[in-house]
């Protein structure tokens, strides 16, 4: 199968380059086409040279290539939301880019300056697929805009606000130097310390000391300050939190070790004290990293709004973004554009694709004064739409608010190893201070101090703390892999008590295209009747056009003939006539001069894998279920085909009716696509989205495979629960280890000294648990995948 | 052991270097994209040169 040489996807009907006769290369649409030209027309062609070495991909499609004016980003009104002015006094707009993958368009991004006037500078955030492009004095965004429209990156304006955003940056380099700081100081300070554990004394002791004091001033004073903060925060809103005996064991840790100093006693737990706030405020910094990944549903809206409208004004129409749009205005949607607002139509008729809200993969025919929602798509006629609902007050507006909620619903979860430690530093200090006052109280003050120091040093969380965190790491790594994308960690310990797996049916069972099923001909076998299908269709986007168009390439079609009289026939079909016949395609049904010449049905067929997958799932212990948008008959049919059971089937679901399955379902993992499923996704326990999602729903969901159907979700329930045996193993051991070293601290039959080299072997033995568990879960996937 | 009177001193002071490097490099903002930058040193860094007359958008109207 040939593949696009801008997009790399499979050609079904090759385009060829008119303007590059030396080469003649094929590309899928004349979208990528007229890209690739642009490319080249301005010396940038290393684009493809970049491309074909960079490993590093991410979903791509092919270039939509739609003439925008993009005249509305000049707009004083619009200018004043949305540009600001960087350090250089230069205004500055963010835009964030459709089609962004690789390498490549790394380099063509940032080559901007050089073959665009307007420009003064331009970077690009890959992992947000956003553009900061500052303009030259004379420089006009619309110019910027509609550059990067010509090379295939649909732009679409980011509103900022500046001062939430220094602050949010702020924050964040803040948090850095509070992790670097403690950091370099636990390294220092670890080199003192391991000299005191050898054997230092004398002076050299008292030295030593008083440098680690030194380096854990600033550690205690200042990167430890958010645990002081929100161990504060929780006394006063009379909550528990794990930062209260955080908190509490540096403070006490603190004042013991000066005291100490202070005592002439050369003991004190500097070492362990930075180390703890170094590990758990760089185990926070990531956790943050992650879950700021999803968008917020402010800057999702443009998925539903587009990037213009045209908005009629006396009889005339003028472009304006869908952010200024008000109730009551009237605009046009031409074909294949996304309708911005829920509306009613005024004028014209038309198919709407709507599977963006229902999940519907056929097209549904809509006329005047009919109801259209934000985030469908028009797909064969222009229409006039008065507007009724805008932004969070439209349907799909109302999804993403819920979707939001979801986000924040779910992100404060405390795991079990958080947990334990809460209770084990809270314990282990308790159990200090009775060993302290037990021996004070007899008047041994030297054993109650040494016992009580030993029982600090000995118990340290680490191993408690560090194996489960560096477990799931692992097991995330390995994982991605093999092509699964975990999000973040607790979702594997939440994975491997699913009971139920919910199944979305289109392109999550089924290929999500509708295909030809059956195609019977009733003349002269030798007839090219396929040649004449792809002359007819070749200008028509509906779905069916598209599954018939594939059809034929695979039964040989490779030429077109000239079609006159072409036309689209509303929601049926399209005729046209070739040499001196007139054909007509409509109701599954081909016509040559009105007498029928061949039939066919259509169906979105089933994965191959589906049915395998679904018996792997059921072999594990769970129930399958199937969530659909589409009919009952629809539904059910490729349930049979993919081995669920009939009572387990939910046909024609709305996304607010899927959300309600899922609450019904409480320990159930969703897999979905669909922008149908964001929400389900969103609120589910576990939420899995599978190749070829729509944005909305990646953001949404934990887990993302980047193989397509459900072959892997199996795979991931094995790897949870393996990874769990594991985590669950490794506490075991290090509560066994701190309970026996709790009584040898207790009668005394450890020193200190001892207690300090117990300990990092009790944490390698962890380390080492954890490193074999994980070495055998990998050998297993390689023998299940391969 | 006398040596250890200079060692140490130095030691903490290109400890401190570092600290005060890595203040310095973060606050310029040279960690708030951690992606990015990892891709772009990869890129030859040389002037691009069309092949034909560019026309920009600009002119096309």
């Amino acid at each position: 199968m040939n593949l696009c040489v801008h997009c790399d996807e499979k050609i079904l009907i090759a385009v060829f380059n008119d303007q590059d006769l030396d080469h003649n290369e094929p590309f899928c649409c004349s979208g990528c086409m007229t890209v690739f030209n642009v490319i080249n027309f301005k010396g940038l062609e290393k684009y493809y040279e970049i491309k074909k070495q960079s490993a590093i991909f991410k979903r791509r499609s092919p270039a939509e290539n739609k003439f925008q004016k993009f005249s509305y980003l000049d707009n004083k009104e619009f200018l004043d939301d949305y540009s600001y002015e960087n350090l250089n006094n230069r205004k500055t707009m963010e835009f964030y880019l459709e089609g962004i993958h690789c390498l490549a368009c790394l380099w063509l991004i940032e080559k901007l300056p050089e073959y665009l006037d307007d420009v003064e500078q331009c970077r690009l955030d890959m992992q947000r697929s956003v553009a900061t492009v500052s303009l030259k004095n004379n420089g006009l965004f619309s110019n910027v805009a509609r550059e990067l429209n010509n090379l295939g990156y649909k732009p679409h304006p980011l509103k900022r606000n500046q001062s939430i955003h220094d602050l949010k940056i702020l924050e964040e380099r803040k948090m850095l130097l509070k992790i670097g700081i403690a950091g370099a100081a636990a390294g220092n300070i670890m080199l003192y310390a391991v000299s005191i554990y050898a054997g230092a004394d004398g002076l050299y002791a008292k030295n030593f000391n008083l440098l680690s004091i030194a380096f854990a001033l600033p550690v205690l004073l200042y990167s430890a300050t958010p645990f002081y903060q929100n161990a504060w925060n929780a006394i006063r809103t009379r909550t528990l939190s794990i930062d209260i005996p955080i908190s509490l064991a540096l403070i006490i840790g603190a004042i013991s070790g000066l005291y100490n100093q202070f005592m002439g006693i050369n003991e004190n737990f500097f070492d362990s004290l930075t180390a703890l706030v170094f590990l758990l405020l760089l185990s926070r910094y990531f956790l943050n990293k992650i879950q700021e990944e999803g968008l917020t549903a402010n800057d999702l809206n443009f998925f539903y709004e587009g990037n213009s409208v045209l908005k009629k004004v006396d009889d005339q129409f003028l472009e304006i973004h869908p952010q200024f749009l008000k109730v009551g205005d009237i605009i046009k949607v031409s074909t294949n554009e996304m309708i911005p607002a829920d509306g009613v139509i005024i004028e014209g008729e038309t198919l709407i694709n709507n599977s963006l809200l229902t999940g519907e993969s056929r097209p549904q025919n809509v006329g005047i004064n009919e109801n259209v929602f934000s985030g469908t798509i028009n797909l064969t006629n222009a229409i006039l739409i008065k507007i009724e609902n805008v932004k969070e007050n439209s349907r799909v507006g109302k999804i993403l608010k819920q979707i939001e909620s979801g986000w924040i619903q779910k992100s404060p979860i405390v795991d079990l190893t958080n947990k334990i430690s809460k209770y084990f530093i809270a314990a282990v200090f308790m159990l200090a201070t009775i060993l302290f006052i037990t021996f004070y109280s007899q008047g041994k003050t030297k054993i109650a101090l040494e016992r009580s120091f030993t029982l600090l040093i000995v118990t340290c969380p680490c191993a408690l703390a560090l194996a489960t965190p560096l477990t799931l790491t692992r097991t995330l790594s390995r994982a991605s892999r093999i092509g699964i994308i975990i999000k973040n960690n607790e979702v594997v310990e939440k994975l491997s008590s699913i009971k139920t797996v919910l199944l979305d049916k289109t392109g999550t069972l089924t290929y999500g295209n509708l295909k030809i099923n059956h195609f019977k001909i009733f003349t002269n076998p030798n007839y090219p009747i396929f040649e004449v299908i792809s002359s007819l269709e070749i200008y028509s986007t509906h779905p069916v056009a598209t599954a018939l168009k594939e059809f034929s390439f695979e039964r040989g079609a490779r030429t077109t003939h000239s079609v006159d009289n072409y036309k689209e026939l509303m929601g049926t079909g399209v005729c046209g006539e070739i040499g001196n016949h007139f054909y007509e395609i409509k109701n599954s049904k081909i016509f040559e001069d009105n007498k029928c010449i061949a039939e066919f049905t259509l169906e979105d067929h089933i994965r191959h894998d589906s049915l395998a997958s679904v018996g792997e799932l059921k072999s594990l212990g769970l129930t399958v279920k199937m969530i659909s948008g589409d009919q009952k008959s629809i539904a059910e049919s490729v349930a049979l085909l993919a081995g669920i059971d009939k009572e387990n089937v939910s046909s024609e679901m709305t996304p607010e009716n899927k959300l309600l399955m899922i609450e019904k379902n409480p320990n159930a993992l969703m897999v979905g696509d669909g922008a149908n499923d964001a929400m389900a996704l969103s609120r589910s326990y576990v939420s899995v989205a599978v190749l070829g999602a729509l944005d909305i729903s990646l953001k949404a969901s934990d887990i993302y495979l980047t193989t397509p159907g459900i072959s892997h979700v199996a795979n991931l329930i094995t790897i949870s629960r393996e990874t769990m045996k594991v985590v669950k193993r490794n506490l075991v051991l290090s509560l066994i280890y701190n309970s026996v070293s709790v009584y040898a601290a207790f009668n005394g039959t450890i020193t200190p000294l001892v207690a300090a080299i117990i300990m990092p072997i009790s944490s390698l033995t962890v380390l080492a648990s954890t490193m074999i568990g994980t070495k055998k879960l990998n050998a297993r996937l390689k023998t299940g995948s391969a | 052991m006398e040596v250890i009177t200079i060692l140490i001193p130095l030691a903490i002071l290109l400890a401190l270097s570092f600290i005060v490097g890595f203040i310095w490099m973060t606050m310029k903002g040279q960690y708030d994209d951690m992606e990015t930058p990892a891709l772009r040193m990869l890129i030859e860094d040389e002037k691009i040169s069309p092949r034909k007359n560019i026309i920009s958008t600009k002119e096309k109207k």
